[in-house]
């Protein structure tokens, strides 16, 4: 059964997380389809646990489906609590099906339990429910594996061995031992001395009971050298004559879905990237190359490798993009849970949860994402009798987004809350010596804004155990930023607080413009620039220690990243940066083009860089910096 | 493609089995030369599948099988045999034993047998 273990994690995943978004519809309102839902996702696990030999996982199920019965019968109602305890039961479900991922089996967890708090409130409806079916087109349609596997059948198992198999009756004992681990072997046929003996032809017959299901048996006798498993039905007396014959072959129903997902280990996919962008940069060699040496059909043929390499490239980026849905879908259960901790009223609506990631910016999102919502439902959002007086409505409204912005993945955290309380701003930034008295006055909403990321800051007066703990603000933007996106906020009070997150749909491959800095070449991420313009001297004053430049009437700090490229940086192309609503320029000489390039991490040998984000190898070999734009503001 | 644990006490049939599974596909994560270094390996490794020669110093290959099998009740053991060795395999499975190869190696017959193990 072992081979089913993936499939099994992942089908019955799918399943119990149809559960749990159903329970929150549900908690919403009754509705029928809901149910019949939820009880054919229980019933599946039920079903495909009971066949894996999970038999605690399937008790857990069994009660849940009692319960859902009754539900749907309309004998009982899934309020708050009851709906808490099921939500509990598919956190266990995924926790055991975590274990079983990891190899293990479903003994950990507190199932018994959580069955038994079921059970009350079964045994607490009234009994009529529990034995009132509903009539029979209601009933799911159970499959065939599970039909047999609820009634612990009895089966026989004829089992054929090769005939050049050495020491067969070995390979009957290992047989028979398989089989004997998923069921209770009743009678075998020569008795079990003569098999071991070897005194049996090349076919010796089992019978055995076993709630495994009969492909679980099959598969549990087949090995090496053995030929042939017949699995029947038990009809009866033991097969005395010519087993092969007498035996009534079944119909298997062999059921040819056909397979249409694959499930890759994520660190192959990234080995594969590894060798395209490798690809990538050799490709550009060559290409060189052949212009060198004007090698004509070098240069055609490698113009055909090229478009297949783009292909290719374009086919792994692809395949690596998973819809944000895959963490969307945990958020509704969150805000619950914070809501209801915290008694108040969210409507929670995600939107554009189809938009695709890259699965490394997609792992990078989730712990981010989390501290965000629940700040916002925690501080954001206020208690219903607050709204009220503020003449809101008592339920508070969040919103999730996401959609595609030119190049970028754009996501919106929004709630129409308190919004951000400058002046409480302003007081904790001067108690925690960030700022002056006199100064912090000075202090525009922007700046106030900026010093809610400083580490550590929180507005709370109370530290709850959802948020809080002064793991704030910073964190969540430095994650961002090391997924190489950046993040906005905008905040009216008593309206409501935005919090936008940009981010590149993936990490590893980036178009670039290549520009010359005092005579060094250098990366930078297109995204980033807005602009590019002649710089006039008389346009460039001192303000301070820093230079700025005045261009059409916005003046903007100007760079010219002597201590990265050396001195003498007399460059007259400026090149507009944009990283939120900032901007900046730096000086270069000359702007080479704009061209899609492999940003390689730095090594750790060379440990963290400012201002640095990766190198990449353009066509001719040269390892050029992409500069890190993030750190420029 | 399994971790595979090779236990013998000749580097030649190590080797021999070595180079089988390695064409396989498979990964040796370890060796071992007798039962107790095999037991050893066993907890330091964990790997899928351990093959396991019979005839070995110190502690021979079935007393190794049950101190694997006591650490971990579903540990995938192989044992390597010879003809004649019958009784020996025969104790070896009803010792937890998933299956066996028999000396001289044939390598189709030995992959056959390690995924079978590895596939239950």
């Amino acid at each position: 059964m072992e081979e089913y273990r993936g499939l099994f994690v992942v089908e019955s995943r799918e399943n119990n997380d149809t559960i749990a978004r159903a329970l929150l519809t549900l908690e919403g309102g009754e509705d029928r389809e809901i149910v019949d839902e939820i009880f054919r996702a229980a019933h599946t696990i039920k079903g495909a646990s009971a066949s894996m030999g999970f038999m605690r996982l399937e008790r857990l199920c069994h009660s849940m489906e009692d319960v859902f019965d009754l539900i749907r019968n309309g004998h009982l109602r899934a309020n708050a609590s009851l709906t808490n305890l099921l939500l509990a039961c598919t956190d266990q479900i995924e926790a055991v099906l975590d274990a079983v991922e990891a190899g293990r089996g479903d003994e950990e967890g507190t199932i018994e339990e959580l069955v038994s708090a079921l059970e009350v409130w079964v045994d607490e409806t009234p009994s009529e429910a529990a034995v009132e079916m509903p009539a029979s087109e209601d009933v799911p349609t159970l499959e065939d594996d599970a039909l047999i596997s609820a009634e612990g059948s009895r089966y026989q198992v004829l089992v054929t061995l090769a005939p050049a198999s050495s020491m067969k009756e070995v390979r009957a004992m290992i047989a028979l031992s398989n089989l004997a681990d998923i069921g209770r072997i009743i009678a075998t046929h020569p008795c079990r001395d003569e098999i071991e003996n070897g005194k049996f032809d090349r076919t010796f017959e089992v019978v055995i009971e076993s709630e495994a299901g009969a492909d679980a048996l099959r598969t549990a006798a087949s090995g090496t050298d053995i030929q042939e498993v017949v699995v029947g039905p038990w009809t009866g007396a033991p097969e005395t004559g010519k087993a092969d014959s007498a035996v009534p072959k079944v119909e298997h129903h062999e059921k040819s879905r056909e397979v249409k997902n694959i499930r890759v280990d994520i660190h192959l996919l990234d080995q594969m990237m590894n060798l395209v962008e490798d690809l990538v940069i050799n490709r550009g060699r060559l290409k060189q190359i052949a212009q060198k040496h004007q090698i004509k059909e070098l240069d055609e043929a490698l113009n055909m490798v090229g478009r297949s390499v783009s292909d290719l490239q374009n086919l792994m980026m692809h395949i690596r993009m998973i819809p944000l849905n895959h963490i969307f879908n945990r958020f509704p259960r969150v805000v619950r849970d914070v809501s209801q901790h915290d008694n108040k009223e969210v409507e929670f609506i995600i939107e554009g949860g189809e938009t695709e990631l890259d699965r490394s910016v997609m792992d990078g999102l989730n712990e981010p994402l989390l501290h965000l919502i629940r700040n916002a439902v925690d501080h954001g959002i206020e208690l219903p009798a607050e709204r009220k007086a503020a003449g809101k409505s008592e339920k508070g409204m969040l919103r999730l987004s996401a959609q595609r912005d030119r190049d970028n993945v754009l996501i919106r955290i929004e709630d129409d809350g308190a919004g951000i309380d400058y002046d409480k701003v302003r007081s904790k930034a001067v108690l925690r010596g960030l700022s002056t008295e006199e100064d912090v006055k000075a202090l525009s909403e922007d700046d106030l804004i900026d010093i809610l990321f400083n580490p550590g800051f929180s507005t709370a007066d109370a530290i709850t155990d959802i948020s809080g703990r002064g793991v704030g603000l910073d964190v969540v933007r430095s994650a961002i930023e090391s997924l190489k996106g950046s993040i906005n906020v905008s905040s009216t009070q008593g309206k409501g607080t935005c919090f936008e997150l940009v981010l590149p749909p993936t990490m590893a491959i980036v178009e670039v413009m290549m520009v010359r800095i005092n005579g060094k070449r250098c990366a930078i991420p297109i995204n980033n620039v807005v602009e590019v313009a002649m710089i006039k001297r008389d346009a460039i004053h001192r303000v301070g220690n820093n230079q700025v430049i005045l261009l059409r009437d916005e003046v903007m700090p100007l760079f010219t990243l002597d201590d990265m490229f050396g001195d003498f940086n007399r460059g007259d192309v400026l090149v507009v940066l944009q990283n939120g609503h900032k901007k900046c320029g730096i000086v270069s000489d000359v702007v080479e083009g704009q061209q899609e390039v492999v940003v390689k991490p730095l090594s750790s040998l060379i440990g963290i860089c400012p201002g640095v984000s990766g190198v990449t190898i353009p066509g001719d070999g040269e390892v050029v910096p992409v500069l890190d734009v993030n750190t420029m503001f | 493609m399994g971790r595979i644990l090779v236990v013998d006490d000749t580097l030649f049939m190590r080797t021999l089995l070595k180079n089988i599974l390695f064409s396989g596909g498979h990964m040796i994560v370890g060796e071992a030369e007798n039962g107790d270094d095999a037991i050893a390996k066993y907890q330091e490794l964990n790997p899928d599948l351990v093959t396991m020669d019979i005839v070995m110093p110190k502690k021979n290959g079935i007393d190794a099988l049950k101190g694997i099998r006591t650490i971990d009740p579903n540990a995938k053991v192989i044992m390597c045999t010879a003809v004649g060795q019958e009784q020996m395999v025969k104790l070896a499975v009803k010792s937890g034993a998933r299956g066996y190869i028999v000396k001289p190696f044939q390598a189709p017959k030995v992959l056959e047998e390690v995924k079978n193990v590895l596939g239950t």
